[in-house]
């Protein structure tokens, strides 16, 4: 096996003398990650959410967006983040026999899937989740829809800005997974497909400063 | 298997092939335009996208121990594989140490490239394809033919056949109901499999995580489930940091679906940490050159940038009247027309170069601007050098020198053809031309030359 290594990296020490290969400019220009303000990012991140076919609401209060969860989960089997890592209060409502059980068939059999977010991203409406203790990458993945909840603070307008001031967070943890929109395929004659393994809806609640 | 010209006849011959392959480019091609309108900058992303792929190709061994370094130190067990029966070999080997028995598979084109299902299942294991497009080529016996959409080929009635015969579901063509069946059929599968195998879209080198992006969210389950993960890569799928990596994501989805983000973007960095209640327990990377490295020694060195979106398959109006099939081989179109001969040899592919109009669509839409039409020329030359002249071109060609550097012979022998082609001519077209001209009939008509020359009209109007 290292003489596979040995053997790679020589036929490539020698590819690199002959190779053709444009002599391209130094990457120096490209565009800084572009930024914007909570309200804008807010706004961007709704039409962007709204585009993607993702119902969000804007909630004013803590006690407001815990009644809307308890709304749209409706009684239903629900699987979620660990309660200290909620948000807004909504660990109060997640009773200690919905919590992520490690066990896979269990995971499998939830209706609804509640996390918080790492981060935001206005420019493409997407959340960002890091792996990490009490936040199961299974959440927001095997219920067929998703809620989640957003901070003002957590917002990045775009991808570029997020990896700038987040480096320390994402080295931190296994995973780091950007969800856009519901799960999806085209794959039979371009016909647009909810759902096909993820989630097939997302919902996303945006709470007030705290 | 059939030759290209057989293949290409085959496929030129099926109507619903035809229409299915006009409307899925179509749509693709006008979704890719209009997501790159809305991208500001497009052409400083696109041309840092391309320096930053032209720079670490440049160095490619340097880049290549960096990232292994980081993979290593991120826990990850990294492989090397010069052929792909070795990758394989390393691959077949980890199921069987794991006493694997079902292995989950998310889309891979070095997976494709390497033929390992086959590998998988000759050494005895269950292989299940959990990509929707793949699952049913997998359940059909058929071969991808897009890079992105694997059977763009297929109509919803064949998918509706396939799915009633082996999955005992009730007919249905609606697309979706028919993802619903997948979905149920492959959740199990999901909760039982051993092994998850991925490729990658972009090793990223300063933290060694691996970058996956689907929109079905069967990467994510892959990665995310069973306890071991292995991910099978190109060697030259790397960029240096997750700033560079921004560049790439903002072109991927726009020019494969229109997408400004496939629904999931996912960097995996290493087997679970303590206190994860998911993700494998251990994880494999196998580096695969399998002629890569070939490849970077010549002409056709800047392919190795390609991102494999299928923006130049899209626009290709020869990949649009012979589909993937035709291309033998795991990539198709523009693209497969370089990189084919290139991991392959020439001497058995030597006929994809002139697959092309070299109309330079396809270089217009790269997102890495990668020079096509250059390359396909380039391997043309090297196919004619390669192939001996037949005698009677030869003396074709000398003979036609002699007349062309003879004005008055050159005038007279035009003259005669000229004649003896508008005789043949059937309402303006030739179908069947005489001596070596009838090459180009046997799959084309003639244009009939014009009655009176250029030259004539000249002479007599200056004459007045």
């Amino acid at each position: 096996m290292n003489g596979a290594r040995a053997r790679i990296l020589a036929k490539l020490r020698s590819a690199q003398l002959t190779a053709r290969l444009p002599v391209a400019d130094s990457p120096h220009d490209r565009p800084e990650p572009a930024r914007g303000s909570t309200q804008e990012c807010i706004d961007r991140f709704r039409a962007e959410l709204t585009a993607l076919g993702v119902d969000c609401y804007l909630e004013g209060s803590a006690e407001g967006l815990r009644r809307r969860v308890v709304t749209l989960v409706d009684g239903r089997r629900i699987l979620s983040w660990d309660p200290d890592l909620l948000p807004y209060g909504l660990g109060s409502l997640v009773g200690s026999a919905t919590l992520g059980q490690n066990v896979r068939e269990r995971q499998a059999e939830a209706e609804v899937g509640l996390t918080g977010c790492d981060a935001a991203i206005a420019e493409t409406g997407s959340l960002v989740l890091l792996s990490g203790k009490g936040k199961s990458r299974a959440i927001s993945l095997l219920p067929p829809l998703h809620v989640a909840v957003v901070q003002p603070k957590g917002f990045c307008f775009s991808m570029g800005e997020f990896f700038q001031t987040h480096a320390e967070d994402v080295a931190a943890s296994a995973s780091c997974t950007f969800v856009t929109g519901p799960s999806r395929t085209a794959d039979i004659e371009l016909t647009l497909t909810l759902g096909v393994h993820g989630p097939g809806k997302v919902i996303v609640l945006i709470g007030p400063d705290d | 298997m059939p030759t290209f010209s057989e293949r290409v006849r085959t496929a030129a011959g099926q109507y619903t092939l035809q229409v299915a392959l006009g409307r899925a480019t179509g749509q693709l091609g006008a979704q890719r335009a209009a997501a790159f309108s809305s991208l500001d900058h497009s052409d400083l992303i696109r041309d840092g996208a391309r320096a930053v792929k032209m720079t670490l190709l440049r160095d490619l061994g340097r880049h290549l121990s960096r990232f292994e370094e980081r993979l290593i130190a991120n826990g990850v067990h990294v492989h090397w594989a010069e052929t792909a029966d070795a990758a394989n070999q390393i691959i077949v080997d980890i199921a069987t140490r794991r006493h694997a028995k079902r292995i989950l598979k998310a889309k891979s084109m070095a997976s494709e490239e390497t033929h390992l299902n086959d590998a998988l299942e000759q050494a005895g294991f269950q292989v299940v394809e959990t990509d929707l497009g793949e699952y049913i080529v997998q359940l059909g016996g058929d071969r991808p033919s897009h890079i992105i959409a694997p059977i763009i080929h297929l109509t919803r009635e064949k998918v509706a056949e396939l799915m009633h015969r082996e999955l005992q579901v009730p007919y249905s063509d609606d697309p979706q109901t028919l993802a619903r069946y997948a979905r149920e059929k492959l959740r199990g599968e999901f909760l039982q499999g051993d092994i998850g195998v991925t490729g990658a879209n972009f090793g990223i080198i300063e933290d060694g995580s691996i970058c996956i992006v689907t929109n079905e969210g069967n990467g994510r389950m892959v990665t995310t489930l069973p306890p071991v993960h292995v991910v099978l890569m190109g060697i030259e799928k790397l960029v240096p940091t997750l700033a560079d990596l921004d560049l790439f994501l903002k072109i991927l989805a726009r020019s494969a679906t229109g997408q400004k983000l496939t629904a999931y973007t996912t960097l995996v960095r290493g087997p679970r940490r303590a206190g994860d209640e998911c993700g494998a327990e251990e994880m494999h990377v196998v580096l695969l050159d399998n002629g890569r490295s070939r490849i970077l020694a010549g002409e056709t060195a800047e392919i190795l940038g390609c991102i494999r979106c299928g923006a130049c398959l899209n626009i290709c109006p020869i990949y649009r009247s012979i589909g993937g099939h035709a291309y033998g081989d795991t990539y198709q179109g523009p693209i497969g027309a370089v990189v084919t001969p290139g991991l392959k040899g020439l001497r058995d592919w030597k006929e994809l170069p002139f697959a092309s109009t070299l109309c330079g669509a396809c270089q217009e839409v790269c997102p890495v601007r990668l020079e096509i039409p250059r390359m396909l020329l380039s391997l043309r030359r090297a196919a004619v050098q390669e192939t001996a002249t037949s005698p009677q071109l030869k003396f074709a060609i000398k003979v036609f020198a002699r007349i062309a550097s003879r004005p008055r012979v050159y005038r007279v022998v035009t003259r005669m053809v000229r004649a003896i082609m508008r005789r043949r001519a059937t309402q303006g077209w030739v179908t069947e031309a005489p001596g070596l001209a009838a090459g180009w009939t046997k799959v084309r008509d003639l244009k009939a030359p014009a009655a009176v020359t250029f030259q004539e009209i000249w002479r007599r109007r200056s004459k007045t």
